[in-house]
């Protein structure tokens, strides 16, 4: 009958569809990881493609945990040839890579990302300390008398009798963004060291320290709006009391309608960021599986296309999405260690 | 005994009449209120969807005349009739910057030409290779062509529209819009239609950026989707409606597809990523893996749907065949198939139109990717429409707001489409007793 | 299903039966039926017989399982869950709970008609159609054809829809959609026809046709039929069997039964005094 023929044809696409899956051997470059580093990369895969014969990398935005569990999974071509990180890969990390197999593993620092702070540009900049940026928006503040109290601040004056007599309010990435970690570990933990008898607790009681520097309040003076920063962008621009805080690229993509902010009286450009002067920046860097490089084709033209200066120069392009070159010392530093084959140890090998 | 006629004129019922009557126009109200906030949101999703996402599939381009010389291209003047073979080292950038530099001769210095060259996309140059290797003979002339800007040319155009010019908003500097204003005075700058936002793959650059690849990637997605749980779905149905015994068994195996049928879709992500990717090691990325792990989150549906339908068919259609001297096989294939198949069919196109909005289960298996190549088969590396929209959407070019919408716009119609379908088919097929 | 029965070769004495000779020989026989709905004994050792060129009609009240016992006929009730049938069938001296019996083969040779005219919401043609495709009884579409417009024929309807063969059968009135499932039944050919209330739903119009058509029927088929209408039976039928509480009351002859009743529950429920 008609309907047996239909499940027989649709059956027939099925066992077609799976046979396909068995996919020949990869000509294509993966990467996988952080989400801050995932619009560089995917800038530098786009330029690698249209400039070489190989063909355009694939680029997956895992998270820079993630892209390192895949990147670690093992040393077989069904892995990930390259992760993106925004952090430093932890030993944790290198020993289990090893286990798998991965041992030739090639740090590439790239430069630097900075979290900007920033209003509209209808309102006038402001100047913040860390210590400030802490008070603001901890979930507890330490009293005179060295206790611990749910945050009471209401006003940026309450923070600080200096700054304007307007309501906190803070638009910001949730937890589970990676802005957010480097936001908590920058700006909430540098503020919170400011205190002395915080910064001993780093020492004898950890989880505590952890607790008091790493946690936002909830009390809707922060206000979690979602992963996607260009809805705080907006949201800045409707609300121009308001303060957001997102990747630097998206300040500078959007320099005509927000500014950022001072922070310990640093301006947020990239100077500064490259420089380290600006506090809350971090280091970006993506990491090279040795054992793939000479059998996937293209690697390391495509490791040379992202050191170049033509992409991570002062000048570069990827500077234009917002990317703060590193100094000119330590791109000539990370090109001598790439090109030598430089490869991660465990602080213990060292 | 009361007089019923004394009891229905008295006051107290009239009261009780008129509090009923109260209650009645109270609810419709109510309900006609509630159509009118749904409607209201709706449009509302649609004019802002609509007046940013038109804009998706235009992009501003400058007319400029180009010169196709063979010598900075590098390229040799090929015998009449044959095709041109354009060498990767070609430097159509070097043309381009040419053409600007002839229009603008003021600009002097390094950093000028660079702002200058800035004001083009940065994908003119491979745009430029296509045009000549459509048509050969340009090569040697000096022609009029229309090349992509860089997204910052249309934001100041746009700025300008909306701010009445009055004090546009820009990432360019004062020369650059001086350049953008001579061009424009000439009627060289014009908003054309981008026909690459239907067939291109993605990109970093918006003017460049299309759906092309997620679509098809959609489209080979929900092929694999269909072929596995649309066979499997319905086979399961009708095993369950018609032949399994009512037993313990069979009654724990119906919670658990209900159940199943209600548990968040990133964990069907990580089944595939368990079982396609680590147990049977299909590749990442892949439409095959994407359509077999949406057909695991589609498979209660159409379970649940298809046996609701069938068991929606009247028990005397079954009778009345056995009766005949149907064996139980063909009672379902003949009769029962066939009336339960309109609802069958909903629910299948429900279904997949819910797989088509997924992004959760394909991020474990890895088509949240960036990926510039349009798939070609079920093995190619590919996303999907929502995860091109989600990567979109969070992109700091604010080019790509306009391409989200587009998207969304793109998505939207495809939804329309199969929830369309499945309201036709059920108007045409479906039985009445 | 379980149907553990003795196969009784002996025929047994029909209990208030005057005669066992009539116009057919027997046809089926069911000897010592006993039907459980779970805990419900819906027919309790019941006899009967459907003879060739005869309508056995079976009467009694609401309840007292005739519907259950005529589904024994055909093995209809093997598709209740719940449902158990001990006894003996026999089909011109086969057990029909025999395994060697194919119980496609048994509703092929004894067709059923329902209490309420139920087509498939196909087209007339198709519903006729469909018996003799599943059974492979044509071969081509001309002998299908044929097939057809015969049984159309013998259920009377052919000239009302000769026209309108492709429409959907539902646009029948509920009078031709009944004489239309009893023309589906006779497209299979069968030997033995099953009615269960074939004229509940019709109006005394449509109810006089298919009662003709029934009397006519007689001529080349063993009949059995259950109705509620007293002059119904006394009309058509040449044996019935009084029923009640699922037990057989009375059989014999229409004309003895109605005439002269030999149980005083039968007197009571043909004058109407209960039931
Ligand atoms: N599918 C079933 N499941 C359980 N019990 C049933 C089922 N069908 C019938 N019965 C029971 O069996 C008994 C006989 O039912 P049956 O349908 O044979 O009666 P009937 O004589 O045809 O009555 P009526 O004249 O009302 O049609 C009744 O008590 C009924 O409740
Ligand atoms: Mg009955």
């Amino acid at each position: 009958m008609r309907s047996n023929q239909l499940s027989i044809a649709v059956l027939a696409l099925a066992s077609v569809a799976l046979w396909a899956g068995h996919a020949s051997a990869r000509d294509q470059i993966r990467i996988v990881g952080s989400s801050t580093v995932y619009p560089f990369s995917t800038v530098v895969a786009e330029e690698f493609g249209r400039s070489t014969s190989f063909k355009t990398p694939i680029v997956e935005s895992t998270g820079t945990g993630g892209g390192l569990k895949l990147f670690c999974a093992g040393a077989g071509l069904d892995t990930p040839d390259i992760a993106n990180a925004s952090r430093r890969i932890k030993s944790s990390e290198i020993e289990l890579c090893q286990k798998n197999g991965v041992s030739k593993i090639i740090e590439v620092e790239i430069g630097y990302d900075g979290i900007a702070i920033a209003r509209s540009k209808e309102s006038n900049s402001i100047d913040l300390t860390l210590k400030q940026i802490f008070l603001a928006l901890a979930r507890e503040v330490p009293t005179p008398s060295g206790e611990f109290v749910a945050n009471p601040n209401i006003t940026w004056k309450d923070v600080d009798p200096s700054l304007p007599d307007i309501k906190i309010e803070v638009l910001g990435p949730p937890p589970t963004s990676g802005t957010r970690d480097a936001f908590n570990e920058l700006a909430m933990e540098g503020g919170c060291k400011t205190f002395p008898e915080i910064e001993a607790l780093e020492k004898t009681d950890k989880t505590t320290y952890k607790r008091i520097c790493q946690s936002i309040r909830e009390d809707g003076a922060y206000v979690e709006a979602g992963e996607n920063d260009n809805l705080i962008v907006q949201k800045l621009v409707a609300n121009p009391s308001a303060l957001g805080i997102f990747g630097f690229s998206f300040l500078d993509q959007n320099r005509d309608r927000i500014r950022g902010s001072l922070v310990n009286g640093v301006e947020s450009d990239f100077d500064n960021i490259a420089s380290g002067k600006y506090p809350v920046s971090r280091p970006l860097f993506f990491y090279v599986k040795g054992e793939h490089i000479g059998t996937i084709p293209g690697i390391s033209e495509y490791v040379n296309e992202f050191i170049g200066e033509k992409a991570i120069g002062d000048y570069g392009y990827l500077a234009d999405r917002g990317l703060i070159p590193a100094p000119s010392d330590e791109r000539k530093l990370i090109r001598a260690d790439v090109n030598a084959g430089k490869v991660v140890k465990l602080a213990a090998e060292n | 005994m009361v007089d019923p006629r004394s009891h229905w004129q008295s006051e107290s019922f009239k009261r009780r009449l008129r509090r009923r009557n109260a209650s009645e126009r109270r609810f419709r109200f109510f309900g006609v209120a509630a159509v009118l906030v749904a409607g209201a949101a709706l449009s509302l999703l649609l004019v802002s969807v609509l007046s940013n996402g038109l804009g998706a599939a235009y992009r501003t381009e400058f007319a400029l005349d180009v010169e196709f010389d063979p010598e900075i291209l590098g390229i040799e003047t090929p015998p009449p009739g044959e095709a041109v073979e354009i060498l990767a080292s070609a430097d159509f950038g070097a043309i381009l910057r040419t053409s600007l530099m002839r229009r603008f001769p003021e600009a002097e210095g390094r950093s000028e030409i660079r702002e200058l060259t800035a004001l083009l996309s940065r994908g003119a140059s491979a745009e430029l290779a296509d045009r000549l290797r459509a048509k050969p003979a340009l090569l040697g002339q000096r022609a009029r062509i229309w090349i992509p800007t860089s997204d910052d040319v249309n934001f100041l155009l746009k700025s300008r529209e909306s701010d009445s010019g009055a004090n546009p908003s820009t990432r360019l500097s004062d020369r650059q819009v001086g350049w953008v204003d001579a061009l424009m005075d000439e009627d060289r700058v014009a908003n054309r239609f981008n026909s690459r936002f239907f067939t291109a793959g993605d990109s970093r650059e918006p003017e460049l950026a299309g759906i092309g690849g997620a679509l098809i990637g959609t489209a080979l997605t929900l092929l694999v989707t269909l072929a596995v749980s649309f066979p499997l779905g319905v086979s399961a149905a009708i095993y369950l409606e018609e032949f399994a015994p009512d037993n313990r068994w069979t009654r724990l195996l119906e919670v658990n597809i209900n159940n199943l049928a209600a548990v968040p879709s990133i964990v069907f992500g990580l089944l595939g990523l368990a079982v396609f990717l680590g147990l049977f090691g299909m590749p990442r990325s892949a439409p095959v893996v994407g359509g077999l792990t949406l057909a695991l989150m589609t498979l209660p549906v159409i379970i649940i749907a298809s046996r609701a339908s069938i068991a929606a068919v009247p028990f005397w259609i079954r009778e009345s065949a056995r009766g005949l001297g149907a064996s139980p096989v063909q009672v379902v294939a003949h009769q029962v198939l066939p009336i339960a198949m309109p609802g069958i069919v909903t629910g299948t196109l429900l279904g997949l139109a819910r797989a088509m909005g997924e992004t959760a289960p394909l991020l474990m298996i890895g088509m949240v990717a960036f990926i510039v190549d349009v798939p070609t088969n079920f093995a190619d590396a590919s996303s999907a429409l929502p995860v091109q929209i989600f990567l979109w959407a969070d992109s700091p070019e604010r080019g790509f707001v306009e391409k989200v919408s587009g998207a969304i716009l793109v998505l939207l119609a495809l939804l329309a489409i199969l929830n369309g379908a499945a309201i036709m088919l059920r108007q045409r097929f479906e039985q009445r007793w | 299903m379980t149907n553990a029965i003795a196969p009784t070769n002996s025929a047994h004495a029909i209990p208030g039966s005057s005669a066992r000779a009539g116009r057919g020989s027997i046809k089926m026989s069911a000897r010592a039926v006993n039907v459980h709905y779970g805990a419900t004994h819906a027919v309790k050792d019941a006899v009967l017989d459907i003879s060739i060129n005869e309508v056995t009609a079976l009467i009694g009240p609401s309840g007292c399982g005739k519907s259950t016992l005529l589904r024994c006929f055909n093995r209809m009730n093997d598709d209740i869950v719940g449902c158990r049938v001990t006894g003996d069938i026999r089909l011109d001296g086969e057990p029909i709970n025999d395994s060697e019996m194919d119980v496609v083969e048994l509703r092929a040779r004894v067709g059923m008609v329902f209490q309420k005219p139920y087509p498939f919401p196909k087209s007339i043609e198709e519903n006729i159609a469909y018996g003799p495709r599943i059974h492979g009884l044509a071969k081509k579409g001309m002998e299908l054809d044929a097939i057809v417009e015969r049984s159309l024929q013998r259920a009377g309807l052919w000239d009302e829809v000769r026209d309108r063969l492709g429409s959907p059968a539902n646009s029948l009135s509920g009078g031709q959609q009944q004489r239309l499932c009893i023309a589906r039944a006779l497209a299979v050919d069968p030997e033995v026809i099953l009615m269960d209330e074939p004229c509940s739903a019709l109006d005394p119009i449509a109810t006089a046709k298919v009662e003709e058509l029934i009397d006519e029927l007689r001529g080349g088929y063993a009949i059995a039929i259950v109705t509620h209408n007293l002059q119904q039976a006394a009309r058509i039928s040449q044996k019935t069997a009084f029923f009640h509480m699922g037990q057989l009351i009375e059989y014999g002859p229409t004309s003895e039964i109605f005439t002269n009743p030999k149980v005083q529950k039968t007197n009571d429920y043909i004058t109407g005094r209960y039931g």
